[in-house]
């Protein structure tokens, strides 16, 4: 009994040693352990905080998306750890096999293992924790500030100590999901396997024709398909189906970047070898082969990095063209600030009255009511608008809610109340309309093969008909989409020869003013006065309100994205350290034959920008093609084509762009302090007193 | 004959307090020499190829190469002189194995900036001198040992270097690798004019030379040359020195 507590002592201490020794090596292993656990601790913390969900969700969505979320946090967690504990496995089959020649037994070698992962989990636990519960807090001071939840800071814990305890339990589930890897690692391998396993690794390379030219094809036919949408209603995607385009656009991009990553891309270096010129330079003679030789090996590794960088690209775009673009087409369905239509027995005075209530001092605020006239036309070719939500796709017995025809105003009007909302740009752009001209407002950009532009139309309207040409299309309504569709411009003559001795169809009220942004307090009392009437609509209520809706969402899908990013940047810092150590032999013949360190420099940042370049250029690729196919074929387009749209696809890809900069310069210094230490060891002092020696002189 | 190395009074010490592991070494030699250097282990061969090869530098003294002053010389120029100037074949072989054959081999030449069409000559016409022609497409993990040492030896050969430096080249192989190894070695010796300074531990190896340095505790202590000596005779005259220095040690 009294040996078997030595001999545990033992293990650990040998594993305590180990780590001590290694510790450069193993701090990035920990410190993204740690900042995963943290990510873990701060959305359990989230999730099972009462104060925050009761004031966030009062329909279940939230928590229903926490339990789903966390799902695939957990998966990914295990994912990682497994994939960076086996990483680290193989970096030590030797050692291991020395263990075992020297008469360790396997059993006695996964002791050891289990020993380094206690250390790390339980540090990492710690350190974990401690992250976790500063960001938790961050996160709850952000989103109050943002939703002005009202919660104050005292309310919450620092350690939700079952939040604790639930990642203690899921970091011990982890720790055995680890043991279990490492015991079958172990049983698997015969003492020849640990000694000579590095050895074994060595094979020779064939180029595959036909799966290159497959994993290029598929994966520009995937890409080809994408564009496809972008021909609307003759694209493919609408002639055969969304889902079952989307599937096989799926299918083909995904099988084709494994195909290109595993086959095309080293056939098409090794194909460009032929160049003699290119390649017989000082440069490409080590870089393409050493690229060929790192591409094969660990094709699987740069598939599985690619395929997440893909998806966790695009889930950000999407997420945050989400937000973004209903937030940008407020303009368009909200452009007053608030709006709503008089109803009969309201009386002006009275809302004179409730603006100055809640908006007193407010110099700059209008009040405009505008009255529309509803026409009627028999031509051919009516616009789409015309009858847009006169009825629910036609089918009988569905609730008609609106009276087809042309909504009408007049140019003045359609003027001031352009300038009111601050567009003075597009007030300029329209110039006045004489006669029988007028501008047609669009409901979505005109996509048809004929023009609309130059249409003529006849009104019918109660004092007579009268023929009007459309000058123009736009799509800067004044009106929201509640409160009139098919809207139509007319001359200030024609407005007035429709409107006489008439009562308006819709009179329609738009307040406008710098005092009036964000007043929630009017806008609650007007929707008092007007009784939830649903042609109330509010230019900054909607944005607050959609802020209010998505926000939980993205925090949560925030918290996957972090996660990849940890994961995914360890995993090519591990990589591509790992694969100095093994070249490190090699550089020392390159300078030795004669590179300057600083050209080696070179050669291994060319190496490391190539793994990195992998996963996210043909992420970035995949992504901008899926944001296209979501934005063109599951959002409405009320903004028209313009880049601008893309800004927060820019953004996200900017963000993710220098986060994986700042691991690519994280991964030079390592492997180049890999590569050449700072010569306190006997294999570099020749180098170092080199160093030393030219300073000196 | 054109001396084109002088070594002056090189001390080597690695740590302050602790023996040198080379003391006060001087010696020339001639272009086209082929210089064994013997001795036992720790007696300072390979901290001396070090030195001699740029890769280290003397405590004390110094290295004339064609009249260069290595101490003189900065981090990279030492890399450019040795592009220029030097050639190494290890005991481990030290070839780059993501690459091929023919590829090790020409690596020196890229870095002169040689046209490729140049390059593929004389890397085909040294593969069949050092009869690894076949091979030329493999990775030299596909090759046997003694094939893998020739393949070092051409890659050093290939840019014609002043001096050819080979630590233990024989060190690794069975008894006919290393004898077509020497072999090769000593035709680019007598054909190329390269003056090579072989570390070994072997006197049948060394018995290739013109020169032998017998190391012992950082210094030379005995100078054998071979003057018109077959060598089968230099071999056996080389195994009596060592034999004697053996007895007396005891």
């Amino acid at each position: 009994m009294k040996r078997e507590m030595n001999y545990e002592m033992n293990a650990f201490y040998i594993a305590y040693r180990n780590l001590k020794k290694n510790v450069s090596f193993y701090l990035l292993y920990f410190v993204s352990a740690a900042f995963v656990i943290a990510v873990f601790f701060s959305f359990t913390s989230f999730s099972k905080s009462r104060i925050i969900l009761d004031k966030i969700s009062s329909d279940g969505r939230v928590e229903t998306m926490c339990s789903t979320i966390s799902v695939f946090l957990m998966a990914f967690v295990i994912f990682y750890m497994a994939y960076s504990n086996r990483f680290f496995l193989r970096r030590r089959t030797k050692e291991l096999g020395i263990y075992a020649l020297l008469g360790y037994r396997k059993a006695d070698i996964l002791k050891l293992l289990i020993s380094e992962n206690i250390y790390i989990c339980c540090l990492a636990f710690l350190f974990g924790i401690l992250m976790g519960a500063l960001a938790y807090r961050g996160i709850v001071c952000l989103i109050n500030g943002l939703l002005r939840l009202g919660i104050r800071q005292s309310e919450l814990s620092f350690l939700d100590p079952s939040a604790v305890a639930q990642t203690a339990v899921f970091v011990a589930a982890v720790l055995v999901i680890l043991v279990i890897s490492n015991g079958r690692f172990l049983w698997r391998s015969s003492l020849m396997d640990l000694v000579r396993f590095e050895k074994s690794a060595e094979k020779k390379m064939k180029f595959h024709k036909l799966p290159a030219a497959a994993g290029f094809l598929m994966i520009l036919s995937g890409y080809g398909l994408s564009l496809d949408i972008l021909r609307g209603s003759r694209s493919v995607w609408i002639r055969a189906g969304f889902y079952q385009t989307g599937l096989l656009t799926l299918f083909l991009v995904t099988a084709g970047t494994v195909l290109f990553i595993a086959f095309f891309l080293p056939y098409v270096m090794e194909r460009s070898k032929r160049h003699k010129k290119s390649f017989y330079t000082d440069m490409k003679i080590v870089t393409t082969p050493g690229f060929i030789y790192r591409i094969r090996s660990n094709s699987r590794t740069l598939i599985m990095l690619t395929l997440l960088s893909a998806a966790v690209l695009t889930v950000s775009s999407v997420m945050a063209l989400t937000l973004y673009y209903p937030i940008a087409a407020v303009s368009r369905v909200a452009p007053s600030e608030i709006e709503f239509r008089i109803g009969d027995g309201m009386r002006e005075e009275d809302i004179i009255d409730l603006a100055e209530r809640y908006a007193p001092d407010a110099a700059d605020t209008e009040i405009t009511i505008t009255d529309l006239y509803r026409v009627t036309s028999d031509s051919d070719h009516l616009p789409v608008e015309y009858s847009l939500g006169s009825s629910m796709n036609g089918a009988q017995g569905e609730e008609i809610l609106r009276e087809a025809g042309f909504e009408c105003i007049s140019y003045s009007q359609y003027r001031r109340l352009l300038e009111e909302q601050g567009k003075n740009k597009a007030a300029d752009r329209y110039a006045p309309l004489s006669g029988n001209e007028c501008i047609l407002l669009k409901y979505q950009p005109d996509e048809q093969e004929e023009p609309e532009a130059g249409r003529q139309y006849v009104l019918d309207f109660a004092n007579g008909s009268a023929e009007v040409t459309v000058k123009e299309l736009s799509l800067d309504n004044v009106i929201s989409f509640a409160n009139s569709v098919g809207t139509l411009v007319v001359s200030d003559e024609l407005y007035s020869a429709i409107s006489r001795g008439q009562t308006p169809d819709v009179r329609v009220a738009s307040l406008n003013g710098s005092a009036l942004k964000d007043n929630e307090a009017l806008y609650q009392a007007l929707s008092d006065y007007l009784d939830g009437s649903p042609y109330l609509q509010g230019h900054s209520h909607r944005i607050n309100e959609l802020i209010y809706m998505n926000s939980s969402t993205f925090l949560l899908i925030g918290f996957l994205v972090i996660l990849f990013f940890i994961a995914a940047g360890s995993i090519l810092y591990f990589n591509n350290r790992s694969a100095a150590e093994d070249s490190k032999a090699d550089y020392e013949i390159l300078e030795k034959i004669g590179y300057r360190r600083s050209k080696i420099r070179k050669i291994i940042r060319r190496q490391i920008r190539a793994f990195f370049a992998i996963p996210f250029l043909l992420g970035l690729a995949d992504c901008i093609f899926a944001s296209m196919v979501y934005k063109a074929g599951l959002m409405q387009n009320l903004l028209g084509s313009s880049w601008s749209q893309y800004v927060p696809v820019g953004i996200a890809v900017l963000l993710t762009a220098l986060i994986y900069f700042v691991y690519y310069i994280l991964t030079v210094k390592s492997c180049c302090a890999t590569v050449w230490p700072l010569d306190r060891t006997m294999n570099c002092s020749a180098i170092g007193q080199n160093d030393e020696l030219s300073t000196r002189i | 004959m054109r001396t084109i190395l002088k070594v002056n009074e090189v001390t080597k010490i690695y740590t302050k307090g602790q023996k040198p592991s080379l003391h006060k070494v001087s010696f020339e030699a001639e272009a086209g020499e082929f210089i064994g250097i013997m001795g036992a282990s720790g007696s300072g061969k390979t901290t001396l190829l070090n030195v001699l090869s740029t890769i280290d530098r003397p405590t004390e003294g110094n290295v004339l190469i064609d009249d260069v002053n290595l101490e003189k010389l900065s981090d990279s120029e030492a890399a450019d002189f040795r592009r220029d100037h030097l050639g190494f074949i290890f005991q481990e072989y030290f070839l780059l194995d993501s690459l091929t054959v023919r590829e090790n081999i020409s690596v020196p030449l890229t870095l002169q900036k040689i046209p490729p069409k140049k390059i593929e000559y004389m890397v085909r016409s040294l593969a069949e001198r050092f009869g690894i022609a076949s091979q030329l497409d493999k990775y030299p993990g596909e090759l046997s040992g003694g094939q893998r040492q020739r393949v070092s030896a051409a890659r050093a050969v290939i840019k014609k270097p002043g001096i050819l430096f080979a630590d233990e080249p024989t060190g690794a192989l069975d008894s006919a690798s290393a004898t077509e190894l020497l072999k090769a070695l000593y035709e680019a010796n007598r054909d190329l004019r390269t003056m090579i300074l072989m570390v070994t531990h072997d006197p049948y190896a060394a018995s290739y030379a013109n020169r032998i340095l017998i190391f012992r505790d950082g210094r030379i202590v005995e100078e054998l040359r071979r003057n018109r000596d077959e060598r089968q005779k230099f071999y056996e005259r080389i195994i009596e020195k060592v034999a004697e220095m053996d007895t007396g040690r005891n």
